[in-house]
């Protein structure tokens, strides 16, 4: 260490000598120049002061990077000289500075010549080499003189110190080598020096060192890799079905390398291979026999080859495909014969197919099928059944592959008491088979004895279906036929007596849902089947239920489904949910699988909903097309009870009004039809004012005068106010004659009422004329001409009618008639508001007494009373006068005694 | 320092020194009866003890030289493996010479040319016979190399004759090389064969024709060598490496 310092110091002294011969000499001087740094050490770099008093080392420092070093990794030498040590981190390069304090104006103005650096380059050591080897391959008819080696690097590298690679190929004599900075290299040598040894290795090496790998010392011929055999041929002999030969060609002379071979064959179309042991083929060979091989197979061949010295050299690659197909040999299997047994309608006989497969050994293309139907109560009458021929046309390819065509035989009808017995045999080129044989059993036969499996289970994992059973522990039990169908088609396996649990070999497909069955076969009998639904795989249904029918009804509607077709529910349903909404909320009910149909419950009246069903299996669920109703206005009945209802109460309504009119049939008749006096029975007296009341007859001419009864039944209300004042005289009047009498008491209103036949006018007559009032007066003429005095020319008789009913005004107004006959036109339209009680008089609507005054008026028209009608028109009354009046307008009463006075 | 580690270190000096095997035994020997007369009473186990570890010196002794002998075999064998396949490539080489001389090439390989080394081995010890083997190995290199010049000059330069020609020459001197080492293996104490009449004499300058015959003679008598040496190397395998069994086998 010290030798080295000294060492340093010396070469630092003779650079600054030299540099001072220069005067480009630098004060301060790092050694050592550019190192190399491991990554991961320390470092120590020492600097010095040269030529120069002006500083010492205690004015130095060290910058990393610009950075300046922390002076605790300082280390002062001497009084010119100081280093630092520092770790090596990081791969990128840096510069390490040695520079000066400005301690003086010296050092100040000649800054650059105080500062020295260096850079520090920074790396890895290499690593050693692993894993090396190497290769020579096999180009034309000898090895290449090229040996290609590869290697694993070990340990870091940095780009400022990378590793390379020298690889190096020693022969006796002579040296190779090759470099590379990857992980591989070639050495070329003249030729391929066989049986000679080599030695092989790498040596990694950078600027931090170097290091060798291991040493490959091995023959030569270890690195060889040679082609595959060439010109494979396979032989097939006829005389030995089972039995292949194969003749290759070296790829390489003997003298060169002698190889050792390795054998592997399969079915065509496998990638199974199967290896021929190597003890049999380590040898110098060139042909091989293969055995125990299957009749009428293709079989795929290949050889492969390598150096004969074990663990020297590599395997070379596979030869290419060579093919070839074993010779045929009779069939060493029976063919698997089978039956279908459908029932027939209306016949006590039964539909028997027979089916089979071709013996799993059929060793060649089978040809054709014989067949013999045996009747098992005949048997020992016709021993000579004739075999019946089955063609069949079995392409190239059945024989090497692993499907057994399912063929049919035949079809029979047998009668349910009969059974049969069956023989099959299968024929190809060469031979036939064993006989297959079946019995069909008599269908009572088959019931009664031959017991099903027990607790059959299915399951389906790893993409196959799993049977599980119970043996029914009978010793004639021979073997179990385990049968699956589906879409109309059937398959079947054999399974041996022991077996308890089996998977189905068949090529079941998802979501299609089989009828699996296990039958035991007792002795060559078929025992009864025990069958289970399985899916190999469930899936969500194609499509959801179709709602087929619905039943609305107020609050619920019943709604029936179609189950979905089974091709389409692609696993079991598990079960129903009906959906449904009126656009609100969405309510949802659950039923069991085996449901068709489902009633909604607590909906609303004249709502429209929305219906869908999702059939649901385990693996998802399918919904419905969208189904809308109504629901209905009114419940199953409510519109009958209504009408009942109405019905009953208009029954009773009409009822009671029966009854009343019943019990009450004379009031209505009073009502109806009021009493009116014969007119035939009435007098007609001659009546004046002074004259004393008395009755008198009427005469026979007087019969055909109507006189117009103006009477007025108006109360003080109803009368004008200056008319109130004439009140107490017309009740004088009243009280003075009310017990007088007159005709036309037609009326209604003959009641014993105070037939007043004056009015309020009258009452102004009464002033003006004179206060005699009369309560009925009849004017009798020489003919009726009408009910108004045509003139007051024309002389007045008055006559008494001898009647006992009230006197009309009219009648007992002769006076007024003659005197003021032309006001009868002013008191006519007083006459519909004539009221016929007292108690009305209030309650009079003016408009409705208008009305009926206008009715009246009409009804009067026929009744040809000219005068009055021209009274009428000519004297409208006033606007005054008639809102006066309109409020007291009393009823006429006169009218009914006009039409009944008629025929009179 | 127990009798038995002692005996072990002194077997292990005897395992390193083949020559001295049988001092070795007898001393080994020595050392046991010493050691009985030691140990009165503990004569009849430790003379089983020492018989045990003498049977296993021997076997271990056994199991040295045969796998000298093997490796003695090996050699040989690789040896032989080189010879035949430069002899198979040599009878390559005169049908690929025959092929590209043209006309009357099977009546230049029947005249006789001097200064052609002689395809006989001599001597009389296996080891003289080796070293005869290697010197004629060695005198044909400058005929190859004067062949390979002439036809240089008489065929194309893909001509595979010279390919050929390069390759046997190569491969000759490789086995030159190996039959040396095998001498220096088998014979340590031997001096390095070296050719006695001092440098092959090469002919003078020839014609085409003569070059031909020429090339066919040396092609031919080359082939001669090597089936002469590979008998010789079948001859010395069985010789020399089963005669190093027996010495051994004489040791024990």
């Amino acid at each position: 260490m010290v030798l080295k310092r000294v060492l340093q110091l010396l070469v630092l002294a003779c650079l600054a000598s030299a540099l001072r011969a220069g005067e480009l000499y630098n004060h301060l001087m790092i050694t050592p120049q550019s190192p190399v740094l491991e990554i991961g050490t320390n470092f120590t770099a020492t600097c010095m002061i040269i030529n120069t008093a002006e500083i010492t080392a205690k004015d130095l420092y060290w910058n990393l990077s610009n950075i300046t070093v922390s002076n605790k990794q300082y280390t002062k030498i001497n009084r010119s000289s100081l280093s630092v040590t520092i770790p090596v981190i990081g791969e990128k390069h840096e510069w390490l500075f040695c520079s000066c304090k400005e301690v003086s104006n010296y050092v100040y103005l000649n800054r650059s010549k105080f500062k020295h650096g260096i850079i520090l380059t920074k790396g890895y050591r290499p690593g050693r080499p692993e894993n090396l080897s190497c290769e020579a391959v096999q180009v034309k008819m000898g090895i290449s003189s090229t040996i290609t080696c590869v290697w694993e690097k070990v340990g870091r590298s940095s780009t400022d110190v990378p590793t390379n690679y020298i690889l190096y190929v020693k022969e006796l004599g002579r040296n190779h080598s090759n470099e590379t900075n990857g992980n591989s290299a070639q050495v070329n040598l003249d030729i391929f020096p066989h049986h000679m040894p080599l030695e092989i290795w790498v040596e990694a090496y950078n600027k931090l060192g170097r290091i060798e790998s291991e040493h490959l010392s091995t023959d030569a011929d270890s690195f060889v890799k040679t082609n595959p055999p060439s010109d494979i041929k396979i032989i097939s002999e006829k005389t030995f079905p089972t039995s292949l030969l194969i003749n290759w060609t070296h790829p390489l002379a003997a003298e060169y390398l002698k190889l050792t071979y390795k054998i592997r064959f399969c079915q065509n179309g496998s990638q199974n291979w199967t290896y021929v042991p190597l003890v049999d083929t380590d040898k110098y060979i060139q042909s091989f026999r293969l055995q125990n091989l299957r009749p009428d197979i293709v079989y795929v061949i290949q050889v492969c080859c390598k150096n004969a010295r074990r663990g020297h050299g590599y395997w070379s690659n596979w030869s290419t495909n060579a093919t070839m197909r074993t010779p045929e040999d009779r069939p060493t299997s029976k063919p698997d014969l089978w039956r279908i047994i459908t029932k027939v309608d209306s016949l006590n006989e039964r539909r028997v197919q027979f089916i089979c497969k071709d013996p799993v050994f059929a060793n060649g293309r089978i040809q054709r099928f014989d067949i013999k139907i045996q009747d098992k109560k005949d048997k020992f009458k016709n021993r000579s059944e004739e075999w019946e021929r089955i063609p069949v046309n079995r392409s190239e390819a059945d024989g090497s592959s692993s499907h057994r065509e399912i063929t049919f035989l035949k079809q029979i009808h047998l009668a349910d008491e009969k059974s049969v017995k069956v023989y099959v045999t299968a024929v190809n080129s060469v031979g036939k088979s064993a006989l297959a044989s079946l019995l069909i059993p008599d269908k009572a036969y088959g019931v009664r004895d031959l017991a099903p499996v027990e607790g059959l289970n299915l399951s389906s994992h790893g993409g196959q279906l799993w049977l599980e059973w119970k043996s029914p522990k009978n010793k004639a039990l021979s073997e179990y036929v385990v049968e699956w169908a589906a879409n109309g088609q059937t398959d079947w396996q054999r399974e041996n007596r022991a077996t308890t649990h089996t998977v189905i070999k068949g090529n079941l497909e998802k979501f299609v849902c089989y009828t699996v069955s296990v039958h035991p076969i007792y002795s060559g009998w078929i025992g009864k089947p025990a069958s289970v639904k399985a899916f190999l795989e469930e899936g969500a249904p194609l499509d959801g239920p179709e709602i087929v029918d619905r039943k609305l009804g107020r609050n619920d509607v019943e709604l029936v489904w179609k189950e979905i077709p089974q091709h389409k529910r692609r696993g079991f349903i598990t079960n129903y949910t009906i959906f449904y909404t009126s656009g609100t909320e969405l309510h949802s009910v659950t039923v069991p699988a085996n449901t068709t149909s489902h009633t909604l419950r607590s909906l609303s009246g004249n709502t429209r909903y929305d219906v869908w069903i999702n059939a649901s299996t385990i693996r998802g669920s399918a919904k419905s097309l969208n189904h809308s109703f109504w629901t209905q206005k009114y419940a199953a009945g409510e519109i009958e009870g209504i009408v009942v209802g109405v019905s009953l109460g208009f029954l009773f309504i009409v009822l009671m009004t029966m009854l009343i009119c019943i019990y009450k049939k004379d009031v209505i008749k009073e009502n109806l039809w009021p009493q009116i006096p014969n007119p035939g029975e009435s007098t007609i007296g001659t009546w004046s004012p002074h004259y004393p009341l008395k009755a008198e007859t009427p005469k026979e001419n007087c019969l055909s005068g109507i006189s117009v009864l103006d009477v007025d039944v108006c109360d003080g209300k109803c009368v004008f106010e200056e008319d109130k004042a004439s009140l107490p005289l017309k009740k004088d009047k009243y009280l003075s004659e009310e017990h007088s009498s007159g005709i036309g008491g037609s009326s209604c209103m003959s009641s014993p009422r105070q037939s007043v036949s004056d009015s309020d006018e009258g009452g102004d007559m009464a002033d003006t004329t004179a206060s005699t009032v009369q309560y009925s007066s009849v004017m009798a003429s020489n003919g009726y001409k009408g009910q108004m005095p045509s003139s007051q020319q024309q002389q007045a008789i008055f006559s008494r009618s001898e009647s006992t009913q009230p006197l009309l005004d009219s009648e007992e107004n002769p006076d007024m008639l003659l005197q003021e006959g032309s006001k009868h036109s002013q008191r006519f339209p007083r006459q519909p508001c004539f009221t016929h009680t007292a108690q009305n008089k209030d309650g009079t609507d003016p408009a409705d007494c208008h009305q009926r005054e206008m009715e009246q008026q009409d009804l009067l028209e026929p009744l040809d009373f000219y005068p009055l009608e021209e009274d009428s028109e000519q004297t409208t009354p006033t606007e005054g006068q008639s809102a006066d009046w309109l409020p007291a307008a009393p009823v006429s009463s006169y009218m009914p005694q006009l039409g009944g006075y008629r025929p009179q | 320092m127990c009798g038995f580690c002692l005996l072990k270190k002194f077997e292990k000096q005897c395992d390193y020194d083949e020559s001295s095997q049988f001092a070795c035994d007898t001393e080994r020997r020595m050392n046991g009866h010493v050691k009985s007369m030691h140990f009165q009473q503990l004569m009849e186990a430790a003379a089983a003890l020492l018989s045990l570890l003498l049977v296993m010196a021997v076997d271990s002794t056994r199991t040295v030289a045969a796998s000298r002998n093997q490796e003695c075999g090996n050699s040989l064998q690789q040896t032989l493996k080189l010879t035949r396949l430069v002899q198979k490539e040599s009878v390559d080489l005169i049908k690929t010479y025959k092929a590209s001389q043209g006309e009357m090439a099977e009546l230049f390989c029947k005249v006789t040319v001097a200064d052609v080394p002689d395809p006989n081995i001599s001597g009389l010890e296996p080891s003289e016979r080796l070293a005869s083997i290697s010197i004629h190995l060695q005198a044909f290199f400058p005929h190859f190399k004067r062949v390979y010049e002439q036809q240089t000059d008489l065929q194309s330069p893909t001509s595979p004759l010279l390919a050929e020609l390069i390759t046997v020459s190569t491969r000759s001197k490789s086995l030159a090389t190996l039959i040396n080492s095998l001498y220096q293996s088998l014979f340590p104490n031997l001096p390095v064969p070296e050719p006695a009449g001092g440098p092959t004499t090469l002919p003078p300058p020839q014609n085409v024709f003569q070059q031909k015959v020429y090339g066919c003679v040396v092609l031919k008598t080359y082939k001669e060598l090597l089936a002469n040496v590979s008998r010789e190397l079948r001859t010395l395998k069985n010789k020399v490496c089963r005669r190093r069994i027996q010495i051994n086998t004489l040791f024990l």
